[in-house]
């Protein structure tokens, strides 16, 4: 499918955010510290993408990404990626569910076609397969 | 795949705005690294993010950026800006 550069693609919602269950996708280059970090060495940039489970304990999240100041996100990665602040919505019934899964990708690339062609339908395919999240909040950096 | 509504929160509206996002909105001011504010502000993140949030039940327009303040977070930072086409 060939999206016209004139036209915003726009998913309509018709629900309720208190009976809706949320994902994180995050081009801030968060990911595990146990997780292969994104390879800053490629000029080209990293095209690939890092699950983050429902369950993640946020001080096992670190930032790999070189086209930003990311000290502040290593102190508190909820200003990057606001897992603890949703979990804390959650527990107000400002909204229903934490997804099953979530991601991180490092947003900056010289391979523009290949990052929207294939590594945002591969993560638009993790979310809509076994995330179980009915909206998308995507940060940057 | 049916498509799943999403919202962006950015610190660069005209950088994002080339990628098109369906809804998106800019803390007006916040620096590049600080989408959602400065570390330890709960209070302050959790309300970015219910700002986001409630933007699924407005009726925005496809493509609208709405520019939110929070002067809480005592900085002004310029936005990064596209290098027009010559």
């Amino acid at each position: 499918m060939t999206l016209s550069r004139k036209c915003v693609p726009f998913t309509p919602f018709e629900g309720e955010l208190a009976k809706s269950t949320i994902a994180l996708v995050t081009a801030a280059g968060v990911h595990l510290r146990d997780q292969e970090p994104f390879n800053i060495s490629d000029e080209l940039g990293d095209l690939g993408y890092r699950i983050i489970p429902e369950d993640v304990d946020s001080s096992q999240l670190m930032v790999t990404h070189h086209h930003y100041n990311h000290t502040d996100a290593d102190k508190d990665i909820n200003v990057v990626f606001p897992i603890d602040a949703l979990r804390e919505l959650q527990d107000q019934g400002f909204i229903r569910g934490i997804a099953r899964k979530h991601v991180g990708y490092m947003g900056y690339t010289m391979q523009l076609k290949a990052m929207y062609e294939g590594t945002a339908r591969e993560i638009a395919n993790e979310i809509d397969k076994g995330s179980r999240a009915d909206l998308v909040v995507l940060t940057g950096g | 795949m049916k498509g799943v509504p999403t919202v962006l929160i950015t610190v660069s509206p005209e950088v994002s705005a080339q990628m098109r996002p369906p809804r998106a909105i800019y803390p007006k001011g916040f620096k590049i690294g600080n989408s959602l504010g400065k570390p330890g502000n709960r209070d302050m993140q959790k309300q970015i993010l219910k700002d986001a949030l409630s933007l699924f039940t407005k009726n925005t327009r496809p493509g609208e950026f709405v520019t939110n303040e929070y002067p809480d977070y005592g900085e002004y930072h310029e936005p990064p800006r596209v290098k027009a086409l010559k």
